[in-house]
């Protein structure tokens, strides 16, 4: 099975939004809440040494979901063909429906999210299906100003940027296997 | 021409290539996918790297701005006190009925001088702008209107004195030359300083260039790209560059050879610098004590850039935006000129235009002008330094609403009685809002073109609905450099009953009587824009190609490098200047003897800095920078955008412990001309001394006169400087916790 993942050039990221923002625009995201790419921020040091950098935060399409392992209606699942975590809407019981929303506590990215209306369904990044099927690169990719990101198979990432795991902001973990490759921004102070 | 620029389907809708001309530094292109009427998804430019050009988030929610449903879409007529924002509906035949009786009983009352145009650049495309108005009060007989561009006029009137043009850019793919980068308060991760030039950025890092920002704030741009911040205090950078020049001097790492072939004056400004002209010798420790950069960082930084080969000083014109903003940019210059940097590729000129002569907006076609019967007679005002000549008709920009509230008596060319507000905001966006607003309440009449309900918009008598950039065809440009010309294509029709700028000149030209006003029809009208345009006419052979693809890149052989015949070849190229040189001492300025405009750059003290005595009241300097999730003040409106980057006071944690502020504390920002309230953002990020309110967010005053929207603009001067720039980033303001409530 191919593994598709997310390459994230750390050392490129200004935080500007621009794929948070070309994501709603793609996927008519009109309530405030929902983001389906995040950006953390990590600041570091003492005036005047400091270091800045950022995290995009899709979904990382983890090889062993823990959102997955936790749905009480099997509503998430994993494709066969390129790894990609989707959710089925029919299953999923809904945000007041099902009682716990386990899969909002088990991912420690906060991909899964719900709408605000009481019988809203999970959703999450789905890496732009619809595009990838019209081979075209997802949106949060073509959008970057700062040519930052790449959505391909692991393994080409991996041979094209190397095998980094983690970069600031972000923790690999072995349980869950993300699906990332990063170039981390070095902590080096201004 | 909206179906040759669109590839329609029955089913899917149809995609149409196209651009913005907001006041942005970046023209992206943009494939806007319509459905029914509506945009329903945006994506970016899809030619092969490295030619493509990637927008940033403020178009990617374009389509929140075109279809908000805050959209003005019918002509208005205020109905409640001004300023409260209440108004009915009327129709355009009345509309433009009222201005023409306002209009005539002006120019017949008091004389078409009391005609105000309120101009600006919210909308910069070649035919469906502002052009077409203006022209049409000009063959009505003219009328008053405003001198100053308020984003640049500081670094324009600088690099006018020095080099005698606005093209002092390096084409940007020539960064990769540089070895040194010096980023000197320029942050174009923000402002957008032509699309992807942080694209450029990166990839001249990559390529091994160092990279050094000189900030009072550790900018987006500086904390991706710098190696080293440099922190310093607002309005200082002149005394700090001038301390570099003395290093230099005292270690004689000048390009004298450079400096004796190609400029004038270096002995003066070497007089200056070293002490003889009076007494104070501008020692790294001298501008130490004034900018709060130390000593040996000033010493370094010297050596660093002499030793650059070749290095790029890149200044900007958000510094210059201050009260003696022009000498920041001359003494940049000069720096460049020691280095021997200008001409050069991998170096730079300074001058903080970035202006190439390729796809510059300042050499777009356009309606063709009239002279204003207004300003007929007394002196050329061409090519002049001399900014008192060029108000002796017009009004500075940001004294506009001075010049209302007080007309003649107060100095003024003209007794405004009646304004006409166009593509701008300037209640917001000029200095004083607080007393903008009883500037526009005095007014006998006022007009405003709009999208949205502005904070100047709520003081018209009329308003009139103003069409989105996806409802019109138009050229535009980016600000300061392509290589490449953009086409506007229409993607949906006019919402409502909006009319473009342009549709309203010509309505109302029907309405004045006024016969041929608009010969030709909209393809024509751009066809010759692109066909008669010196540029474009050779460049662009295939119009209907143009249209379609929205775009026309031009392959530059080799990068473009400002003033590189003038280096290369001195006796056939000479500068633009009197001299023919580039001009450290200005003939021009020394015989116009205006003490705020020295023949040499220098650093010098103004009204509200950090040696003011006001600092006992209002100790915090206040920085205005150009905001990320808006284009100044467009778009504010959109949620999209606003949730991204919240709006905030940025402050020291000294300073903020001083005053018992804590992260995200609602503070009260005030001085003298006003008080807003926004929540604080405790941060590293800037320097002990400074608050940081971003530009743009929208006046809304409550009833005892707090601004709830966080208008920094109530906080500025109305005040111009020397060279006229308008002075918006001079000011001291003082802090406190808000306590409301308790």
């Amino acid at each position: 099975m191919t593994q598709l993942g997310f390459y994230f050039n750390q050392t490129r990221c200004i935080g500007c939004h621009t794929c948070a923002v070309a994501c709603k625009d793609w996927h008519d995201h009109q309530e405030a809440t929902l983001n389906w790419m995040q950006i953390n921020t990590i600041e570091k040091g003492v005036f005047p040494h400091l270091f800045l950098a950022f995290i995009a935060v899709p979904c990382y399409h983890c090889e062993d979901p823990s959102c997955m392992a936790v749905c009480p209606a099997d509503a998430i699942s994993k494709r066969a063909a390129d790894g990609i975590v989707i959710v089925d809407p029919d299953k999923c019981l809904g945000r007041e429906g099902c009682e716990k929303t386990p899969c909002l506590t088990a991912c420690r990215s906060k991909s899964p999210q719900f709408g605000p209306a009481p019988d809203a369904k999970m959703q999450k990044c789905d890496f732009c299906l619809d595009r990838l099927e019209e081979g075209k690169q997802p949106i949060c990719v073509e959008a970057c100003p700062m040519f930052a990101l790449e959505i391909y198979s692991m393994e080409n990432l991996q041979q094209k940027y190397g095998e980094q795991k983690e970069a600031e902001g972000f923790r690999y973990s072995k349980k869950i296997r993300q699906a990332a490759v990063f170039t981390p921004k070095p902590e080096v102070f201004s | 021409m909206n179906t040759e620029a669109a590839e329609t389907s029955e089913d899917q809708g149809k995609i149409v290539r196209t651009t913005s001309a907001f006041d942005c530094g970046g023209r992206c292109p943009l494939r806007l996918k319509v459905v029914n009427g509506e945009i329903v998804t945006i994506e970016g430019d899809d030619a092969p790297e490295p030619d493509q050009l990637r927008a940033c988030l403020r178009c990617r929610a374009l389509r929140k701005y075109v279809h908000h449903p805050e959209r003005l879409l019918y002509p208005l007529r205020r109905v409640g006190e001004k300023g409260k924002g209440e108004f009915e509906r009327i129709s355009w035949d009345e509309a433009l009925d009222t201005i023409v009786e306002k209009l005539t009983h002006v120019k017949e009352t008091y004389g078409n001088e009391s005609i105000f145009m309120a101009l600006s650049g919210g909308y910069l495309g070649a035919l469906h702008g502002a052009g077409g108005l203006v022209k049409l009060m000009s063959l009505f007989g003219g009328y008053s209107t405003h001198y100053g561009n308020v984003s640049s006029e500081g670094a324009v009137w600088a690099v006018l004195t020095q080099y005698g043009s606005v093209m002092v850019g390096h084409s940007r793919e020539d960064l990769m030359n540089s070895k040194l980068i010096i980023l000197w308060g320029w942050d174009p991760a923000r402002m957008i300083s032509g699309t992807n030039t942080m694209y450029h950025l990166i990839k001249a890092k990559e390529n091994g260039a160092k990279v050094i920002c000189i900030d009072p704030r550790f900018n987006d741009s500086g904390s991706l790209l710098a190696d080293q911040w440099i922190p310093i205090r607002p309005g200082t950078d002149a005394a700090m560059m001038v301390a570099m020049a003395n290093v230099m001097i005292k270690e004689n790492l000048q390009d004298q050879p450079f400096l004796d072939k190609y400029t004038v004056g270096f002995d003066r400004f070497k007089d200056y610098v070293m002490g003889d002209e009076d007494g104070v010798e501008k020692t790294p420790a001298w501008a130490a004590e004034i900018s709060g950069v130390p000593e040996q960082v000033i010493i370094d930084l010297a050596h660093e850039y002499a030793a650059a080969d070749p290095g790029t000083l890149m200044d900007c014109q958000g510094p210059a935006r201050s009260a003696t903003g022009e000498q920041y940019v001359r003494c940049a210059m000069t720096l460049c000129a020691m280095t021997g940097n200008i001409g050069k590729a991998g170096g730079g000129a300074g001058g903080g235009l970035m202006g190439i002569p390729v796809g510059h907006m300042f050499r777009s076609s356009g309606i063709p002008p009239v002279k204003n019967p207004a300003e007929a007679g007394g002196k050329s005002v061409r090519g002049t330094l001399d900014l008192n000549l060029r108000l002796q008709k017009r009004m500075h920009t940001n004294k506009m609403f001075d010049a209302i509230l007080k007309g003649k008596a107060g100095g003024y060319p003209a007794d405004i009685k009646l304004a006409w507000f166009v593509a701008n905001n300037y209640l917001n966006q000029l200095g004083n809002t607080n007393k903008n607003a009883e500037a526009l309440k005095s007014l006998d009449f006022m007009i405003i073109s709009e999208l949205f309900m502005t904070p100047t918009a709520r003081y018209a008598d009329i308003i009139l609905p103003v069409t989105s950039i996806a409802e019109k065809n138009d050229l535009t440009r980016p600000w300061p450099s392509g290589p490449y010309y953009t086409a506007i294509n229409k993607a949906i029709e006019p919402l409502g009953e909006c009319k473009s700028d342009w549709e309203i000149a010509c309505a109302l030209a029907e309405k004045l009587g006024v016969e041929d006003f608009n010969p030709y029809t909209e393809s024509e009208w751009l066809k010759m824009f692109v066909e008669l345009n010196p540029e474009t006419g050779p460049q662009i052979k295939d119009n209907d190609k143009f249209r379609k693809e929205g775009i026309h890149r031009v392959d530059l052989p080799e990068p473009v490098i400002a003033f590189k015949k003038e280096i290369e070849d001195p006796e056939n190229n000479p500068f633009s200047t009197p001299s023919g040189k580039i001009e450290i001492f200005s003939q021009r300025l020394a015989d116009s003897n205006n003490p705020l405009t020295p023949p040499i750059p220098k650093y010098m003290s103004a009204k509200e800095d950090h040696t003011d005595p006001l600092t006992k009241t209002y100790p915090l300097q206040l920085l205005t920078p150009h905001p990320r999730n808006r284009v100044h003040s467009e778009m504010y409106k959109v949620d999209w955008l606003k949730e991204t980057h919240p709006h905030t006071a940025w402050i020291n944690p000294k300073d903020a412990a001083a005053r018992g502020i804590k992260n995200n504390d609602e503070v009260y920002v005030f001085n003298g001309r006003g008080k807003l309230i926004i929540p604080a953002f405790v941060t590293e990020k800037i320097v002990n001394g400074v608050v940081a309110i971003f530009e743009g967010a929208w006046y809304d005053p409550d009833e005892n006169g707090v601004c709830r929207g966080g208008c920094v603009n109530v906080l500025t001067l109305d005040e111009h400087s020397g060279g006229g720039a308008s002075v918006l980033k001079t000011a001291l303001v003082q802090v406190e916790l808000a306590r409301e409530g308790e």
